[in-house]
């Protein structure tokens, strides 16, 4: 049953507890999130997560079984697809194939009660915006993929909807190409203010055309807040672990070690100091720690600050990808991977023994998961 | 997106057709099967009582040698027919260039789009009594008014259709065959045929399944084929129905003989199907 | 070693088996074709002394050939437009239709193609004669219509299977509401499904014979209907010329379906059964 709340004047979505089933999964589980006007949104999960419906529940291909979709302050119930201003770019964009560019970006255009005069300088301008002048004429089959998406997004942005839905925009494209459409999408849909929201299970996606970022699991909301919220600070071992790459210590609470820091005792008998207020003794729980904020130093490193941590361990494996070096150092709680830029210097070699120094505000406390 | 949507009425006019046209003219036939025919007069009247004499008279001797020639010829028709198609439909699929595949599928599909009077015509001319091959074939010793060979030729006139639609059939079935699975074993020490016999043919058994289905209900339904070559000596089934309705307007008897032609169809076709689904989970 | 050997043998079989199964299909429309232009007045042994066109100038001046050419034709473009007009139809209120019903709808309207013809063709017959239908012209049309209609839905919903899900969305989405999205999007890429249909019925209009001859009369009768009795009553080569003509129409229809539709497309569209 929903319930009735005042809408928040200037979201221009708003999901209020809405519950979707198909047969006897639950695809959505009381999903409540607000888009404000401008800002750019990304629904960030694995298949499954319910980020997909959620895009068909706002475009209107789905009706909810239970909450409220309002857009601009306008409930979307029982409203189809073409009666919403919502904008839609599909993943395999598509276009027309019997229709030519100009026809294409046109459609919407025609459909929404344009004047037939006004419509050609319409299309004019949105193709100058994605850069694609004297594209009038042909056809979709005759363009490169980076172009189809171009004219698809002109086709999207050309009856200047409300709000505007990317699925998945950039997975049909190679890594080059992404790279270089990434950054114009980002400058296309900032100078045309648009609302927009991203659904995508890639989390480099997501992190690089977000402002904000909803993580989904399983039909709910495991956090949302900004990239960086959700790399350093995840409240939650799924979204620790699907977002970037973590380590893991399992244990419970040793002593509180005061200044908020806590000990965590792990099952190997290591001890390490974690910023963790709110610690209860005796409590299980896990931290983790991002790769590339531990340090590695050779067998005689000095501490730095008290509160650093440091665990030897052996280096099992180096990669050299480049830009990064990768480091796998086997400890006494199991496998640990090391990030650091590839810098000039002496290096650390496979063999070597090692002491790692992890900082206690560099690891999160979560909820105790199994290793 | 919601389906359903305005799909029924569109069913509608279509819908009306088959009604009109098909299924209430094939319940009327079952029911005609039941009635009871004077002899002399044409079809039955609304009045005539019910009778299962129309089923009764099928069951005598004359009628079940009917029967059983028309499933033999079809049965071995529809044999040769794939023992025929199968290394054809291999040699277009892997020994042809593309240029020449595409040559000979739209030589096959002309074959089947051309009308089946000029095919079963074209063999009586060549190989009939009246026709081309005349001589040849009493220099080989072959009677061409013999029954036997007008059997063989109404199985020719079968096969000059079963032919080119099973192998169109199964040019898909061995595309999907990888031809390395063969090579792989070859490698292992399998000679040629042995490998074929235990690779490529099981992985085409569906296809070729479906195949002999199609060309044996299309082997018992046929009509003009025997009509044409058979010269009133080798008679279908469907043969049989239009005789008893144009020569002798025995209606219910022409039901019949009808009824248990369909019967016979439509469960071959459904307990085929279903073996097919079944064992290849479709 | 023995199995290279056996091998070798297999494989000189198989080849001479291919080779006869082409001969045996291409040689007695070769003979046909040539016998057509056959100068003789009467059916004599291969080959001809000399050619000419007698036969087909007697096919033309027959009037019996001529009238049936006509019935023929009239019947096929009648139950082409017919057929198109429910099987389009049906074909995309099937393609609408949830899972569960459509399988068998679908198969309940290809029906037709499995039921031996010359029964659809007796009971359709008997049907008529109940119902007061006695013209012979209705009669047949009837009896085409229902045996065109299963192809022309087939080739329609292979066409409609190829099209994206998400081009109709992309429709509803920009606001087009459904209809227009099904005659500005659905309908013109559907369009290859719906010309193969139209071909093959019009092929199988042509072709009919079992149908036809339950419902035909003295006075309406088909082509093939015409040169079945001609064969029967007088085996004579104005039928070759018949089957030259036929033939020149089965190319100029595969023509057509290869500049439409292109051939691999079509026969992916059921073709054949």
């Amino acid at each position: 049953m929903a319930v009735s709340m005042p809408s928040q004047p200037g979201a221009v979505v708003e999901f209020r507890d809405v519950v979707k089933c198909f047969g006897q999964t639950v695809a959505l589980d009381r999903m409540t999130f607000t888009v404000s006007a401008g800002e750019t949104v990304s629904l960030l999960g694995p298949s499954g997560c319910g980020k997909t419906t959620t895009l068909r529940l706002i475009s209107g291909f789905e009706e909810p079984d239970a909450g409220a979709i309002e857009i601009a302050g306008e409930s979307m119930i029982g409203k189809r697809p073409y009666e919403r201003n919502v904008g839609l770019l599909f993943q395999h964009y598509a276009l027309f194939p019997h229709m030519t560019v100009a026809e294409n970006v046109a459609y919407g255009l025609r459909h929404r009660g344009w004047a037939k005069g006004e419509i050609p300088a319409r299309v004019a301008e949105m193709l100058q915006l994605v850069q694609l002048e004297g594209f009038e004429a042909r056809r979709p089959a005759q363009l490169s993929g980076g172009q189809q998406q171009r004219v698809a997004l002109a086709r999207v942005l050309a009856t200047s909807p409300k709000l505007v839905l990317l699925d998945e925009p950039l997975s049909a494209l190679d890594a080059k190409l992404r790279e270089q459409l990434r950054l114009e999408l980002k400058q296309i849909l900032t100078s045309v203010g648009s609302t927009t929201i991203v659904v995508t299970h890639d989390q480099e996606e997501a992190m690089s055309l977000a402002d904000r970022i909803i993580v989904m699991n399983r039909g709910r909301i495991e956090q949302q807040g900004s990239p960086d919220e959700i790399y350093m600070r995840p409240r939650t071992p799924f979204v620790a672990a699907f977002i970037g790459r973590a380590n893991w210590f399992h244990g419970h609470v040793g002593k509180f070690l005061g200044n908020g820091l806590a000990q965590l005792v792990t099952t190997a008998g290591t001890q390490l100091a974690i910023r963790y207020p709110d610690a209860i003794q005796g409590a299980s729980f896990s931290a983790c720690v991002r790769p590339e904020r531990i340090a590695m130093g050779g067998p005689d490193a000095s501490a730095g600050d008290p509160s650093d941590n440091l665990v030897p361990g052996k280096v099992v494996d180096v990669v050299n990808m480049g830009a990064e070096l990768h480091y796998v150092v086997e400890g006494n709680d199991g496998r640990i991977v090391v990030v650091e830029p590839n810098r000039a210097g002496p290096r650390v070699r496979n063999g070597d023994q090692v002491w790692l120094r992890i900082r206690a505000d560099d690891c999160v406390a979560l909820p105790r998961s199994e290793p | 997106m919601k389906s359903d949507r305005g799909a029924l009425p569109l069913l509608i006019p279509g819908g009306f057709a088959f009604l009109a046209f098909f299924f209430l003219p094939l319940a009327g036939l079952l029911v005609e099967s039941f009635r009871l025919y004077t002899p002399g007069s044409i079809g039955t009247s609304a009045s005539a009582p019910f009778t299962l004499n129309n089923y009764a008279e099928l069951l005598t001797s004359a009628f079940l040698e009917f029967f059983w020639e028309t499933l033999r010829i079809s049965l071995l028709a529809s044999l040769a027919g794939l023992l025929f198609a199968f290394p054809l439909a291999y040699w277009i699929t892997r020994r042809l260039s593309q240029r020449w595949r595409a040559i000979t599928v739209g030589f096959f599909v002309t074959l089947m789009f051309l009308s089946v009077l000029v095919r079963t015509y074209a063999l009586e001319l060549t190989f009939g009594a009246a026709g081309s091959m005349h001589s040849a074939l009493l220099f080989l010793g072959i009677s061409p008014n013999g029954r036997g060979y007008i059997e063989f030729l109404v199985g020719a006139g079968l096969l000059h259709y079963i032919v080119p639609m099973a192998t169109l059939t199964l040019l898909a079935t061995i595309q999907n065959v990888d031809p390395r699975l063969v090579d792989a074993a070859q490698a292992l020490g399998a000679p040629g045929w042995k490998a074929h016999l235990s690779i490529t043919v099981p992985l085409c058994m569906r296809g070729l399944l479906a195949a002999f289905l199609f060309a044996f209900t299309f082997s018992i339904s046929a009509f003009v084929i025997p009509m044409i070559l058979g010269k009133g000596r080798v008679l279908f089934i469907s043969n049989l129905v239009y005789t008893r309705f144009s020569e002798i307007a025995d209606y219910p008897s022409g039901a019949a003989i009808s009824i248990v032609l369909f019967v016979v169809a439509m469960t071959i076709v459904l307990v085929m199907s279903r073996q097919i689904n079944k064992r290849w989970n479709a | 070693m023995s199995g290279r050997r056996l091998d070798d043998c297999l494989r000189l079989i198989g080849l001479t088996m291919i080779g006869t199964v082409i001969c045996f299909l291409v040689v007695p429309i070769m003979v046909t074709t040539l016998m057509a232009f056959d100068a003789r007045p009467y059916l004599g042994p291969l080959p001809p002394p000399a050619l000419s066109l007698r036969w087909f100038s007697r096919f033309f001046s027959d009037d019996y050939f001529i009238n049936g050419l006509g019935t023929s034709v009239e019947l096929a473009c009648l139950s082409v437009v017919l057929s198109l007009g429910c099987g389009v139809a049906i074909a995309v209120g099937l393609d609408r239709m949830s899972f569960a019903g459509r399988e068998a709808l679908t198969s309940l309207f290809l029906s037709p193609l499995i039921v031996p013809p010359v029964v659809t063709g007796f009971a359709l017959l008997l049907f008529l004669a109940q119902m007061g239908v006695i013209n012979g012209f209705a009669r047949l049309l009837c009896g085409h219509i229902i045996i065109t209609i299963p192809y022309t839905i087939r080739a329609t919903l292979a066409g409609l299977a190829g099209i994206d899900r998400s081009l109709t969305e992309a429709a509803l989405v920009l606001g087009a509401r459904e209809r227009s999205a099904f005659w500005e999007i659905t309908f013109p890429l559907a369009r290859t499904g719906i010309v193969s249909g139209a071909i093959f019925a019009f092929a199988v209009s042509m072709d009919d014979v079992s149908v036809s001859i339950m419902l035909t009369d003295a006075k309406t009768y088909t082509l093939p209907i015409a040169l079945i009795s001609s064969m029967r009553a007088n085996f004579d080569l104005s039928i070759a010329a018949a089957s030259v003509m036929l033939m020149l129409l089965t190319l100029a229809l595969i023509l057509i379906l290869e500049k439409a539709v292109g051939l691999n497309r079509a026969i992916g569209q059921g073709v054949f059964r």
